[in-house]
């Protein structure tokens, strides 16, 4: 029992035990703040699999493996490579303490803590005693670990740096060991060196093939040291792609190599985790088969290289466009290099190393609504006269940065997430974007009277608009800047729905509905975009005339279209019309699904659950839930959904024409988009996976076209066979809705319709 | 798949049955778990909301065949706060898989917790877990999201929803997906 002055101690074990005596078995007694967290949390003593000290009869606490034991150099392959699938089951979002924490080697190099390069070695000297000779094998084993323990730091450290789910995507838990935090990454290379050339003098009697295969693997750690390092750089992406080329050119030679290694299992021991700083009980080790690390070596390898051209900054759309294209690969790169990516974004406020914030807004809001404008002109900040209306346009663009920018940012930040929670992200941006839009509507209202813009009138285009006859709006101001943020929330709104297909959120029967909103959403963005394009016709035409409005002493309103202006208005009106094909497309591909799944709804062959729970209307609150609080565009009521998805006046004849139409016009719209440049296409950079993911929307469209023709065959049989459209019986296919990952484009679930012999 | 031993029993769980039924609860639930939940989960749940905890019994022996475990509770992160079930475990003693045994316990613990006004249901499930995406999904359930890595064998899971009651669309301010949920499901 403690004592000390200060303690009274009570023995309460007699009152305690007729307290409890009252109670029976299982009653629980708690207070309102312990919740199921808590309760989660227990533990119960003695049972093996929550005590991480209970042992087994006859097991020893401890693993009995001795370090000092000679090793063969088959056996060092052996372990080395068994590290590699532990370090990649790291890389995937296992504990170290399930994965490279289990080697015996390890932990014995790790604790007691190192904190010299001497210290970091699983055999250490005894301090006075002259250093023994040592098996060149040690020697080969502990660079080797030494490289993959300090690599393993720097990538802890990268990603906890950054945005990232703890447990969900990584685990950067180290139980407090080190990960050779204090040891400079210059002495473990030169260990890694003085070993390979130890292995290269070896080489004849260990045989050419061994030293060849240690060799590459002490290689491969020099390099990803080498990688991580240049990293920190954030220049010229071909000299920082080196060491990753080096990397993938090494991995092939050593997964062949793989054959010449003997596992040791008895140097992995789950024991070792009682020893860590955890309440965990020790749990398995995450076993990756060789196969599986080499797949995900390598992918990692080319995602190593390919991040790094992010850095080669060409324009703020090209930029989306390549983080967007980046991260929607299947499978996603690991957290490490989206990390990476955040790195190269976003570190210190600086945009990919060498671009301000404020640059890369502007250059967004040049392309997107406001091409050579003197809102942009930066000469504005230098006017120091509070009533020049320049100072005033500067103070005001200002203010609409300081309220965007981590709006603008965050949706970079948000998609080098997992997929799952880009989705769930960018559920809340939209309500946040519904505020930047309301506010920039302010500045925008101010800023027309400091430029002393006029209204105009203008044309909806009759394809866009909802009566199909393009009809002329009251004059209105053009608001670049709350355009500009209406634009962001509709292409966010419309990620959420995209990423509900890919995330297979959606159950078949919901798929017309939900293709509709999204064809709905893809329209009234294209509308936006073609008001968007009105205005800066309008502004072009001013410029070129010379009876551009606007702040006086502003030498662009001179009235004479220079080329840097003319290249501005060509940039800007090139990317309006790349996105309102790429809005047409959307539509077109999401009504000809919305059509067909309608059909095969009507028919029978994508068929509702029985559902005794629930209704039609408490479904649709749920589905929409993150689209209710958004007021423009409104989310339709649900009476107008339930007509969208259900097209109760078309026939359905009329409907799989439709349907086939809209593919035509799709698939004519990919066919443009298909020919645009890099440049057109706002995809420098990334331009292979851009036209990649056209040339998926392209298949999709003729996978979409060939189930449509096979429905209205079908139906085009049954009417002859029993009596016009109403025809009776049900149409003789098979409709099977494929799962994400086997459709052309996760985002395009086209029902595979077979047809079934009806006679056999 | 063996025959149901006649017509099953389904009774409430209280707090007297805790020797007799607690040992073969925790003995079935565990069995499809890689972790066990300790003795205070299942206490957590059991005496706070036995009466939203159902028991499938075999007739002839009365021993447990299956069991839901539930609990319903005003949750915080709306405003107002809503009454939210959740379905916290569910399980079937493989021999009477295919019965409709599971259906009947998640039909009880819904029915008991609509009886107590709750406003929804929610539930998390294995994305593997076909079988049990399909029953949820059948009564009436959605997939409102996904949760990425969400167990700790590295599968993801499915946030399955059913709404009892409309949301008020004036009185709701947060109408977010997102909320932290730590139970295990």
């Amino acid at each position: 029992m403690i004592s000390s002055a200060g303690i009274v101690a009570t023995d309460v074990t007699r009152r305690f035990a007729s307290a409890t005596a009252t109670l029976p078995p299982g009653a629980l007694i708690k207070d309102g703040y312990f919740t199921l967290f808590e309760s989660v949390g227990a533990l119960e003593i003695m049972d093996p699999k929550m005590d991480s000290g209970c042992l087994a009869p006859g097991e020893s606490l401890d693993e009995d493996y001795d370090v000092t034991r000679p090793l063969l150099p088959s056996e060092v392959l052996g372990i080395i490579d068994q590290l590699l699938c532990l370090e990649m089951a790291w890389h995937l979002g296992y504990p170290l303490s399930q994965t490279l924490f289990t080697n015996v080697y390890i932990e014995a190099m790790l604790n007691p803590y190192p904190t010299t390069i001497q210290e970091a070695d699983f055999i250490r000297p005894r301090s006075g005693e002259p250093k023994a000779p040592r098996d060149p094998m040690f020697s080969v084993l502990r660079a080797y670990c030494l490289g993959l323990l300090k690599a393993c730091w720097y990538v802890n450290e990268r990603i906890k740096f950054e945005h990232f789910y703890e447990e969900e995507d990584f685990v950067t838990n180290t139980y407090r060991r080190s990960l050779l935090d204090d040891i400079d990454r210059d002495e473990i290379r030169d260990e890694i060196m003085a070993a390979r050339t130890l292995v290269h003098n070896i080489r004849h009697e260990i045989s050419d093939d061994m030293a060849q295969a240690l060799g590459f693997r002490l290689e491969l750690r020099t390099a990803f040291l080498r990688a991580i390092e240049l990293s920190e750089l954030r220049s010229n992406p071909d000299s920082l792609s080196l060491p990753w080329v080096q990397m993938k050119a090494l991995w092939d030679p050593i997964y062949k190599s793989r054959h010449l290694g003997t596992p040791v299992p008895e140097a992995f021991s789950t024991k070792i985790q009682r020893k860590l700083a955890s309440t965990m009980p020790p749990r398995p080790i995450v076993q990756l088969s060789f196969e599986e690390t080499y797949g995900h070596f390598k992918k990692l390898f080319n995602d190593g290289i390919d991040v790094l051209k992010v850095l080669s900054y060409s324009d703020s759309q090209s930029l989306l466009n390549f983080v967007l294209a980046f991260q929607a690969q299947k499978p996603q790169p690991l957290v490490y290099i989206r990390t990476l990516l955040q790195n190269f974004l976003f570190k210190d406020m600086i945009i990919l190393g060498h671009l301000s914030i404020r640059h890369v807004i502007d250059d967004d809001l040049a392309i997107v609504v406001m091409p050579h404008s003197t809102l942009l002109d930066k000469s504005h900040d230098s006017v120091e006269l509070p009533h020049d209306p320049r100072f005033a346009i500067a103070h005001q663009m200002e203010l609409f940065r300081q309220r965007a920018a981590q709006s603008y940012l965050d949706i970079f930040r948000a998609l080098c997430q997992n997929r799952c929670r880009v989705r769930r992200t960018f559920c809340h941006s939209i309500q946040d974007w519904e505020t930047v839009q309301m506010d920039a509507e302010e500045i925008d209202q101010l800023l027309q009277i400091q430029l002393d813009e006029k209204p105009m009138a203008y044309k909806t285009s009759p394809m866009t608009s909802s009566d199909g006859t393009g009809a002329s709006d009251p004059p209105a101001y053009s608001l670049p800047l709350s355009s500009w943020a209406y634009l962001y929330k509709l292409k966010l709104m419309e990620w959420i729905v995209q990423l509900g297909f890919e995330l297979e959120t959606y159950h078949p029967d919901e798929l017309a509905g939900m293709y509709w909103y999204l064809s709905y959403l893809a329209k009234t963005r294209a509308q936006h975009v073609e008001r968007i394009k009105a205005f800066t016709m309008q502004r072009l035409n001013e410029v070129r005339v010379g009876t551009n409005g606007g702040v006086r002493n502003d030498n662009r309103s001179g009235g004479f279209l220079t080329p840097q202006a003319e290249a501005q208005f060509t940039r800007s009106l090139s990317y309006l019309r790349a996105t309102i094909l790429d809005a047409a497309v959307t539509w077109e591909l999401a009504d000809a699904l919305s059509y067909l799944y309608t059909v095969l709804q009507r028919e029978g062959l994508v068929a509702p659950p029985p559902r005794p729970y629930s209704t039609d209307e408490l479904r649709y609150d749920i589905r929409m839930k993150p689209f209710a609080p958004i007021g423009l565009p409104e989310l339709p009521a649900y009476e107008s959904f339930v007509r969208a998805a259900t097209q109760p006046e078309s026939g359905t004849a009329e409907l799989l024409e439709y349907a086939a139409r809209a593919v035509v016009g799709a698939r004519k719209g990919l066919e443009v988009l298909s020919k645009l440049s890099e440049k057109e296409a706002f995809a420098v950079g990334g331009y292979k996976r851009w036209s990649d993911g056209v040339k998926r929307c392209m298949r999709t469209g003729i996978d979409a076209g060939i189930s449509i023709e096979r429905v209205r065959a079908a139906f085009a049989a049954r009417a002859k066979a029993g009596g016009g459209e109403g025809g009776k019986g049900k149409l003789a296919l098979k409709v099977e809705v494929p799962k994400p990952e086997k459709a052309y484009h996760e985002w395009w679930i086209v029902p595979k319709v077979e047809v079934i012999d009806v006679e056999k | 798949m063996a025959a149901l031993p006649g017509e099953l029993k389904y009774i409430q769980y209280e707090h007297s049955l805790e020797s007799v039924y607690l040992p073969a609860i925790r003995a079935l639930i565990s069995k499809d778990l890689s972790e066990p939940y300790s003795i205070y989960v299942y206490r957590y749940f059991l005496y706070q909301w036995g009466h939203l905890c159902y028991m499938a019994l075999n007739p002839s022996d009365s021993s447990l065949v299956g069991v839901i475990i539930c609990k319903l509770e005003a949750h915080a992160s709306h405003s107002p706060p809503t009454m939210r079930g959740y379905i916290a475990m569910l399980a079937v003693s493989a021999t009477y898989r295919g019965h409709g045994v599971a259906t009947a316990l998640v039909k009880k613990a819904i029915d008991a917790m609509t009886h107590r006004n709750a406003d929804e249901v929610v539930l998390e499930t294995e994305e593997t877990n076909i079988p049990a995406m399909r029953l949820y999904e059948r009564l009436g359930f959605l997939r409102s999201k996904k949760l990425h890595r969400y167990y700790l064998n590295g599968n993801s899971a499915y946030r399955l929803v059913l709404l009892l009651k409309q949301i008020d669309p004036d009185a709701a301010t947060d109408l977010s997906l997102d909320e932290v949920d730590t139970g295990p499901s």
